[in-house]
């Protein structure tokens, strides 16, 4: 990772809060999915909470269990992205005429996000995430309707699910299935946002995630069970396979995909669970931007209301007389 | 208010031969599809039925983002030459309704400033630096700027401020005279209207 010169920096290496050694007769408890394989979490998403940009969205899964309190590292991860997007604005004055919205995407986790601090500068996973970001974000914007404009979508990442599990120092088994459940996130955040912000869009983008997870003792692909929205810290190292899609429900299409692992004979199941999970998202989705809209439909016509009043208050302001 | 639907991006508004595509709609196959978020609009024309029914999308805040080709606009004179005067366009309509997050350049050249006598037109005697203009959007433009004109009655200077800074106001279409001050004149192009335009947003800029 490059050195980050224009701050004073954590020292290298990462600054873990302290992990605290569990007492001695309790006995940590892996979180197991209760849920069935095709259920998903339940999510919070709303629009409209950044007044200064043109749109915003803010997405949220949160822990779906209250958490048992004998443990000072939480038991379940939860995720909460913020998105905001600032458009259509004009490009910058040496930028080539563009017949086209110039659309870019950036993700960051915030340096607090996870477990282990993250810096201040993109690093690759981030910058990688973007690209994915664009590419489904790409597939859904309607272009040529705003000519010679760019248009950013800024994506802060304010929690991020763990790999793995990690509470009372267990190791975390990894996997990298983490970072498919945020892209997932963000593109429903950032499609919400996109639709707060006005931009013409062929239709309602949702994220969807599905993972091959190995039955484990049993062995053999024929034991394998693909699930819906893995949560990383049920799954901890179980998952052989991941799959993250961008899914647009109305024309039935796919954006943007992102396999992970090998599902061998299973990749078309992985592929249809996770649009099944995109399906499930869009339901979402679809509420959040309405209530959305709904409200902001109400606030112009307090202003209106509003404003109607106060013009009557006025009196008439002095007539100027034209002599030409 | 307005008791109409909300359509969400990808909903479907109806056949195509029997619907027109409006504002904030886009054709897929045979049939139309809301591509924003809001309220449905269908204006059906007089009874014939030969001719479809335009179905339009209203966005809750602002009906345009951007402006286009006949887009009245608002903006503030930044720069002149001999040849063109530059404007920063503040805010789309013609009261202003549309506030621009970010103002947007634009041109009004030599011979778009009036409709007669355009050669003998001088862009210096008709634009001053921070007068307030009205304009309507003729092209895109270059990568760099609108291309804007004031060639029309209701079009040209609406606010303008003199050089002791008080406010001017329109005597006639082409002169402006200072309001209280010495009552010096000055020439400018301005509105032919007798009434002055309310212009809310451009005051606080």
């Amino acid at each position: 990772m490059q050195t980050d010169r224009r701050r004073l920096n954590a020292p290298p290496g990462g600054t873990t809060p302290p992990v605290f050694a569990a007492p001695p007769d309790t006995k940590l408890h892996r979180p197991t999915r209760t849920r069935k394989p095709d259920e998903h979490r339940k999510l919070f998403l709303r629009t409209g909470i950044v007044p200064s940009a043109s749109g915003s969205a803010y997405y949220e899964i949160p822990p779906q269990e209250p958490q048992p309190t004998a443990l000072l590292v939480p038991q379940r991860s939860s995720l909460k992205i913020t998105c905001t997007v600032h458009g259509p604005r004009p490009l910058p004055r040496n930028a080539a005429f563009s017949p086209n919205l110039l659309l870019s995407a950036h993700v960051k986790f915030a340096p607090f996000a996870t477990q282990n601090r993250r810096g201040y500068v993109r690093d690759a996973s981030e910058r990688d995430l973007g690209a994915h970001l664009e590419t489904a974000l790409r597939g859904v914007v309607i272009g040529e309707r705003f000519p010679k404009s760019g248009c950013e979508v800024v994506l802060t990442i304010l929690e991020g699910e763990e790999d793995g599990w990690g509470a009372g120092g267990a190791e975390i088994k990894g996997g990298g299935g983490g970072i498919m459940t945020v892209l997932a996130g963000c593109i429903t955040a950032a499609s919400a946002a996109l639709v707060d912000a006005g931009i013409d869009c062929v239709d309602l983008i949702s994220g969807g995630v599905a993972a091959v997870k190995d039955a484990g003792k049993h062995g053999g692909q024929e034991d394998a069970v693909v699930v819906l929205d893995p949560a990383p810290s049920e799954h901890d190292g179980e998952i052989t396979a991941a799959c993250v899609v961008g899914y647009l429900q109305s024309r039935d299409e796919v954006t943007e995909m992102w396999m992970k692992g090998d599902a061998g004979a299973q990749v078309q199941t992985l592929i249809d669970e996770a649009v099944k999970a995109a399906s499930l998202v869009r339901a979402v989705l679809a509420e959040a931007v309405k209530d959305g809209v709904q409200a902001k439909i109400d606030e112009a016509e307090d202003d209106a209301a509003m404003t109607g009043s106060a013009k009557e208050g006025k009196g008439k302001s002095k007539e100027v007389v034209m002599t030409g | 208010m307005s008791s109409n639907a909300i359509a969400l991006p990808g909903q479907d508004l109806g056949g195509e031969p029997s619907n027109t595509v409006g504002a904030g709609t886009h054709i897929y196959g045979d049939h139309l599809f809301a591509s924003i978020a809001g309220p449905v609009h269908t204006t059906t024309p007089n009874p014939p039925s030969k001719t479809p029914s335009i179905v339009s999308i209203t966005r809750p805040t602002a009906a345009l983002l951007l402006p286009e080709v006949g887009t009245t606009v608002l903006g503030r004179v930044t720069r002149t030459n001999a040849r063109q005067a530059n404007f920063a366009i503040l805010a789309l309509g013609s009261t202003g309704d549309v506030v621009l997050a970010e103002p947007l350049p634009a041109i009004i050249r030599q011979q778009d400033i009036r409709l007669t006598e355009i050669d003998k037109v001088t862009v210096a005697g008709s634009f001053r630096v921070g007068d307030v203009v009205r304009a309507v959007v003729i092209s895109l433009g270059d990568e760099r700027a609108y291309f804007a004109s004031t060639a029309r009655d209701e079009l040209g200077v609406v606010m303008a401020v003199s050089e002791g800074g008080n406010r001017m106001v329109p005597i006639s279409w082409r002169e402006f005279e200072e309001v209280g001050g010495r009552g010096r004149k000055r020439r400018g192009r301005s509105l032919r209207l007798f009434e002055c335009a309310r212009v809310k947003a451009i005051q606080q800029c």
